[in-house]
């Protein structure tokens, strides 16, 4: 049976309906968690058409593999893990192509598109940030990213990263002294 | 939200001991909001319905050659034991000859073979 609305529906069922062939199931999966994966992913590519592109990869990849998916960590968990590695490998690709064609290294990749905000004040702050994070190094900016602007604990990072905590521990803090030296380039 | 300000809760939020959810939603107000463009949703839908049949197919076509190819794999390991098992059991060790299925001739008969004497 096809429901109307998914708005109250939990993630299970939406699972479930989805495998079953319910478009709008599907469709209620992708309101719910884009605009995580945008945090995601504009955070650590920028905010360009790119991101864009990985951002619907993303909901493809876990359109694919949702009869693999077994409910034993949270839906959103698990479309975290596809955004992060989609964005990584893209973030490896395209450091790859600019060096073969560039000498400036990965300077291009921080050509960023700052979207329209209501206030100046506001466009400066997504600058400021974006500027933040594009200068970070890449294994630094994914948690930089999970925690900065999904407010994941160490715990959850770790989990979605699949890294111990420790790791994760250490590379917060070196994150943290590597973006007070960038900011105080801005 | 000034630039001074917001430096300073981009580094706090880096610390252990902030509230990163409390963080993270501050910064969001501030203006560092990401969000995809309008008509994202259809985007995604449209390339995973309309192309979904083909990829389907595709995918069961891969599964179905990984399964043939364990298959025909599993079965020439079986002949190649039995065939080491038979072939020491006939000439009682392995060797070059053996494995040639010159074991048991000798080098007349070879001769008478090949010229027909």
């Amino acid at each position: 049976m096809i429901k109307e609305s998914y708005r109250q529906t939990s993630d299970e069922e939406l699972v479930r309906a989805t495998l079953d062939g319910d478009k709008k199931a599907f469709g209620e999966i992708v309101s719910r968690y884009q605009n995580m994966v945008a945090r995601t992913v504009k955070g650590m590519l920028g905010d360009s058409v790119y991101a864009e592109d990985i951002g619907q990869e993303v909901f493809v990849k876990l359109f694919y593999s949702l009869s693999d998916f077994r409910g034993e960590a949270k839906l959103s968990t698990y479309i975290q893990k596809i955004a992060v590695n989609l964005t990584l490998n893209e973030i490896k690709r395209r450091k790859r192509f600019f060096s073969m064609f560039s000498h400036k290294g990965n300077d291009e990749m921080h050509e960023i598109e700052i979207p329209d905000h209501d206030t100046e004040e506001k466009r400066d702050a997504a600058e400021l940030v974006n500027k933040a994070l594009m200068n970070l190094d890449p294994k630094f900016r994914v948690i930089v990213a999970m925690r900065m602007l999904q407010g994941y604990s160490t715990k959850e990072t770790a989990e979605i990263l699949d890294l111990p905590l420790g790791t994760v521990l250490s590379r917060l803090s070196r994150a943290q002294e590597q973006i007070k030296s960038i900011l105080k380039k801005i | 939200m000034k630039s001074a300000d917001l430096k300073s809760l981009i580094v706090k939020s880096l610390d252990l001991e902030s509230d990163p959810r409390e963080i993270s939603r501050e910064i969001e107000e501030a203006g560092a909001e990401y969000k995809f463009s309008n008509g994202f949703g259809e985007k995604v839908l449209g390339r995973v319905y309309s192309s979904g049949s083909a990829i389907v197919r595709k995918v069961e076509f891969v599964r179905d050659l990984n399964f043939v190819f364990y298959r025909l794999a599993l079965t020439g390991v079986a002949a190649i034991v039995i065939l080491l098992i038979s072939i020491f059991i006939m000439e009682g060790s392995f060797s070059i000859d053996s494995f040639l299925g010159l074991g048991n001739n000798y080098d007349e008969t070879i001769t008478c073979l090949l010229t027909g004497y």
